[in-house]
């Protein structure tokens, strides 16, 4: 548990690492509408045949970049057996007690387990290849329209990328907790749940102090450094996106528009 | 003394960056992380100690950090689980805000319960009208946030005013009456 099971960037120089931190994540977005607006054999066959080449494009080691699906397979493989032995009642394949397996039953739980799972792979992608603060920058850029509404975007923006830097430590940090909690005799694998919940209390109450006195120490080192609020910081000038982030932007799109001839 | 602006959205930040870090330190004690539902307490301390705001915002951003790093909670369920938690951060703020009885654990505990009685109408009404249009009844939003989350709900009445007393003690945030101790 000490490091993140997925999304921390890993160093590349792949094509997918060097495109505009926006263009990645208004990708991202369109891809997302494209695994939901998903519906037939050819419609997922484009979106998986797209994420595998993203992902061979990227050249992350699969095992970091496919982690998360891989940890969570027993998780799938139930949705998978509910949504098939429970989704439809008429014309079933077998049929024993409540239990009915139908193709529609498979065919949805094939669907939900897919689309999970090409979400997560499509999220990897975007968090191995692009730097948290590249990261920040993208959401501050997309986020711009809405200071119509007055939201202070550059501070969103701030506390999104102090979010993300401190998931590593605060991980860390709880892992070494839980160790401690048990060499003092807490019983975390014990079925009870009276057990679960006094073993509970001990590893939340540590970790919140711990966690808000490194917040107290951060945000007392930015005021003793002048920091008044991300508003009126400078910042280099963002560079217009270029002919390879329109490509990506451009592919992404036609992946979002086939899943619209396919229905 | 009142916390800065800065301080607020450092504290928001660490509440975000738990809201990914606790279902995992959860997820690892057997079923504890659908028992206790993890996330709810950074998103109900965040609405407490920094305001109604930030407390929204953790709601939003937590869930889906935690998403996009862990992929739990799962994108089906995600835009759901955003509503609910966003409303239990804007709420717990709104309510620190109003409820001002000069005991600190009656105004925690006042403020608590209706934000997340006012989340839990809230986020079953988002699924009625939006996420879950004519598949979702009153039994089954009854029985998904008030039965079966009930360890939940004990769990975290317990835990976070006992959280919020710990960090006044540790004087990591100011007291809620300093007159009271000056007396």
């Amino acid at each position: 548990m000490s490091r993140l099971p997925t999304g921390q960037y890993i160093y590349g120089e792949s094509p997918i690492h060097l495109i505009d931190a926006r263009a990645k994540l208004l990708s991202f977005i369109l891809l997302i509408a494209a695994v939901v607006l998903a519906s037939s054999f050819a419609g997922y066959a484009a979106v998986f045949c797209f994420t595998a080449a993203l992902l061979w494009i990227s050249r992350l080691p699969l095992g970091t970049a496919l982690g998360a699906i891989r940890r969570l397979w027993l998780f799938f493989f139930v949705i998978f057996l509910m949504n098939a032995f429970f989704f439809e009642a008429e014309n079933p394949i077998f049929s024993w007690w409540i239990f009915r397996l139908s193709y529609g039953g498979i065919a949805q739980g094939a669907n939900v387990v897919l689309r999970v799972a090409l979400l997560m792979a499509l999220s990897s992608v975007l968090t191995c290849t692009t730097t948290p603060m590249d990261m920040t920058s993208a959401l501050q850029s997309l986020m711009k329209p809405l200071k119509i509404i007055r939201v202070p975007v550059e501070d969103v923006a701030m506390i999104i990328s102090v979010a993300i830097q401190f998931i590593p430590t605060l991980l860390e940090e709880t892992d070494m907790i839980k160790k401690a909690q048990t060499a003092r005799g807490a019983r975390f694998e014990s079925r009870s749940l009276r057990h679960k919940a006094e073993c509970v209390i001990p590893l939340v109450i540590p970790i919140f102090i711990s966690a808000f006195r490194r917040a107290d120490e951060l945000s007392t080192a930015m005021e003793a450094r002048g920091y008044r609020g991300a508003k009126n910081r400078t910042k280099r000038k963002k560079e217009p996106l270029k002919a390879r982030d329109l490509a990506a932007l451009f592919i992404s799109a036609a992946i979002c528009a086939v899943q619209f001839c396919f229905r | 003394m009142k916390m800065t602006y800065v301080k607020r959205s450092i504290i928001t930040a660490v509440c975000i960056a738990l809201c990914v870090v606790l279902p995992m330190a959860f997820h690892s004690v057997k079923n504890a992380g659908s028992i206790f539902a993890p996330m709810h307490i950074p998103v109900l301390l965040c609405g407490l100690i920094c305001g109604a705001p930030f407390g929204l915002l953790c709601g939003i951003i937590g869930p889906l950090l935690s998403s996009l790093f862990t992929g739990m909670p799962p994108a089906a369920i995600l835009p759901a689980m955003m509503v609910e938690l966003a409303a239990y951060g804007l709420f717990t703020g709104l309510f620190m805000q109003i409820v001002r009885t000069k005991a600190v654990l009656a105004d925690l505990y006042i403020s608590l319960v209706a934000a997340m009685l006012c989340g839990r109408v809230l986020a079953g009404a988002a699924k009625a009208l939006i996420f879950s249009a004519g598949k979702y009844s009153l039994t089954v939003w009854a029985t998904s946030y008030f039965v079966t989350s009930l360890p939940g709900i004990i769990i975290q009445l317990a835990l976070v005013p006992a959280i919020v007393f710990a960090l006044q003690k540790a004087r990591l945030i100011p007291l809620r009456y300093p007159e009271a101790i000056c007396k």
